[in-house]
């Protein structure tokens, strides 16, 4: 309609069907769509380049690393097969960096969602000021990560805990010094606890926001028509909310899950995976082994086994994505 | 005649205690948030002394507030650079991804390629490709192009995550913009290029000025990276630079790190959180739909 393909005149349809471009004889790429197309290839190859470049191949890159002898000394290295996986599976601080790596990705995801449904119900409601309280609870997530690790290792000094202190001055525990004076840093169960705390500290709002995004996507029209059909508020939510939000809240667990399941620098600044490897994880285990011991192939063998983790995240992801298509 | 003055009256207690359940309920949200940020705004402005008075209410001060923590960092620690540093990667990476992520997202919303959806999904899916399944074969590439130990190993880095995450957002900023708009410049003689340029982007500016912020933010975010390839301290970026500079073995310069942490992570957290919105439906706006 709006250009005429140079080199004569096109045919009736022959916009409509591309096929049809190659019957008439003039050169197919010189038509509308096919410049079309050359033109957004061209506009879409730097960032696919980019992308391709430094993920994609360094993703392959791991795989060969992994199976290799590589190190940050010796440039040149040999193929060892699955030996760094399997001097892994032999090593029993691996084991607890797994056992680690669950607990702390499925108790913080479930304290997360806990939390983020109760908050979000509360900041669904119409009430004075909810703008400004929405922006300060949201703060956890806004404040760059290594940041507010660093105030709550302040918060969890072994002597002036400001937690402590008030705990103490509530009768709660001892004055410093005593048995019952928490160390949270210090003591492995509390030492995995807190770490996880403060993951979820950080996570809790984004739960929060994401559910109370779809909340309010959903047209109240059919809440009210649920509501005269006689549903509860228990069955309006399972069976009008829930469904109507389920892909908001599958993308939303899935950028959570990856995030907690990659993150190192709560645990790698909190406690480095003390005390004695009680909150080892994956990530903190990966990058001793490959940056700070040098063992670049074992390195990226620890760093893959956080991949079968990561799969059902992103498989949930991509089908979600996927299904919502028109 | 009573009942008419008391049904509003009755409807005002009504919401009296409604506002209440519900800013008692939000309460322990509010502190749990919040303290962290007081607590360590607090600590910022003690003195040293003032921070071990372990028989003094922690949360006021008994010695007068200080910004000696403040001089510290200017005047003892490289903190001065790594400011530099962090706006300089900032700004490169928002560069590298507003020239990449803007053409793409473009030609994914618009120009009804083959395979444009799947292929919008496929650069986004590498988002959620985490730096810890990525960072030990990027140390190679950052040895191979040489840059160890300099930020613009992060430069390079860093939009290996803005581009997928900018080039999803401004496809969905790209679709929301009047088809017609295009096709009435084109029918006056542009070409699509032309058109594009000049009368897409002028009204996109606020698209792009959203995938600047987020270039900014979620570089702000990292940790991993700067710590596996940045170890010179005048190169870091402030996170890094904080988190490692400030604590020389055993002890620990509170005051100072908690300056430093706050000077930066504020204005991060306020920037951020004014856009928000737009970061959750940029990662969710597809499904909510």
């Amino acid at each position: 309609m709006t250009q005429v393909a140079p080199g004569g005149p096109s045919p009736p349809g022959s916009l409509s069907i591309p096929v049809g471009a190659r019957a008439w004889g003039g050169a197919w790429w010189r038509t509308p769509t096919a410049r079309r197309y050359l033109f957004g290839y061209v506009l879409l190859a730097p960032a696919v380049l980019y992308v391709a470049l430094l993920v994609g191949v360094p993703f392959l890159f791991s795989l060969y690393l992994a199976m290799s002898d590589a190190s940050v000394g010796a440039p040149v290295a040999r193929f060892v097969g699955l030996e760094n996986f399997a001097s892994a599976l032999e090593n029993a601080v691996f084991y607890t960096a797994v056992r680690n790596t669950l607990v702390f990705t499925i108790g913080a995801g479930i304290l997360k969602g806990l939390l983020g449904t109760m908050l979000a119900f509360l900041l669904l409601q119409p009430f004075k000021g909810r703008k400004v309280v929405r922006a300060l609870i949201v703060i956890p997530f806004t404040l760059p990560i290594a940041v507010s690790v660093l105030g709550w290792k302040w918060m969890f000094d072994s002597q002036f805990s400001v937690i402590n202190w008030a705990l103490s001055r509530l009768g709660l525990i001892g004055a410093y010094g005593s048995p019952d004076w928490p160390v949270w840093l210090g003591q492995p169960t509390l030492a995995l606890l807190s770490v996880m705390f403060v993951n979820v500290w950080r996570g809790f709002p984004f739960s929060a926001i994401v559910l109370l995004a779809g909340l309010t996507s959903v047209p109240p029209e059919i809440i009210d028509a649920a509501k005269v059909d006689g549903a509860s508020f228990l069955q309006r939510f399972r069976k009008v909310i829930v469904p109507m939000i389920a892909p908001i809240l599958f993308i939303g667990t899935a950028f959570d899950t990856v995030f907690t399941l990659s993150d190192l620098s709560i645990v790698y600044l909190l406690t480095n995976g003390g005390p004695d490897g009680a909150t080892e994880i994956l990530p903190t285990l990966a990058y001793n082994t490959g940056i700070r011991g040098g063992a670049l192939g074992r390195g990226a063998a620890i760093s893959l086994f956080l991949f079968p983790l990561l799969l059902p995240a992103m498989i949930l992801l991509l089908r979600t994505l996927r299904r919502r298509q028109f | 005649m009573s009942s008419a003055a008391v049904v509003p009256r009755s409807h005002r207690a009504k919401e009296v205690r409604r506002h209440t359940l519900i800013y008692l309920g939000l309460a322990p949200f509010l502190v749990l948030a919040v303290f962290p940020i007081l607590w360590m705004a607090i600590t910022a402005i003690k003195q040293d002394a003032d921070l071990y008075l372990v028989d003094a209410i922690p949360f006021w001060f008994r010695q007068a507030p200080t910004w000696k923590n403040f001089d510290f960092l200017f005047h003892s620690t490289s903190y001065g650079d790594w400011i530099v540093n962090t706006m300089a990667i900032s700004f490169w990476v928002s560069a590298i991804t507003l020239l990449t992520a803007m053409p793409a997202g473009y030609a994914l919303a618009r120009l009804r390629l083959p395979f444009a959806e799947s292929l919008g999904i496929g650069i986004f899916m590498t988002y959620l490709v985490p730096a810890i399944i990525l960072f030990i074969p990027l140390a190679r590439v950052v040895s191979t192009l040489d840059l160890q130990d300099s930020w613009w190993s992060l430069v390079v880095v860093y939009p290996t995550f803005t581009i997928p995450f900018c080039t999803w957002l401004l496809m969905g900023f790209f679709k929301t913009v009047p088809f017609e708009i295009e096709e009435a410049a084109m029918v006056d003689g542009c070409s699509q290029l032309g058109a594009l340029l000049r009368v897409v982007l002028p009204v996109s500016w606020p698209g792009l000025i959203t995938a600047t912020i987020f270039s900014f933010t979620l570089s702000m975010q990292d940790f991993l990276y700067s710590l596996a390839f940045v170890s010179i301290s005048d190169q870091k970026p402030v996170p890094l630079g904080v988190a490692t500079e400030l604590i020389r073995g055993d002890i620990y310069f509170w005051g100072s790190l908690m300056a430093g942490a706050l000077l930066v992570g504020v204005p991060v957290a306020i920037v951020y959180n004014l856009f928000l919105d737009k970061f959750i439906s940029g990662i969710t706006g597809a499904a909510i739909k």
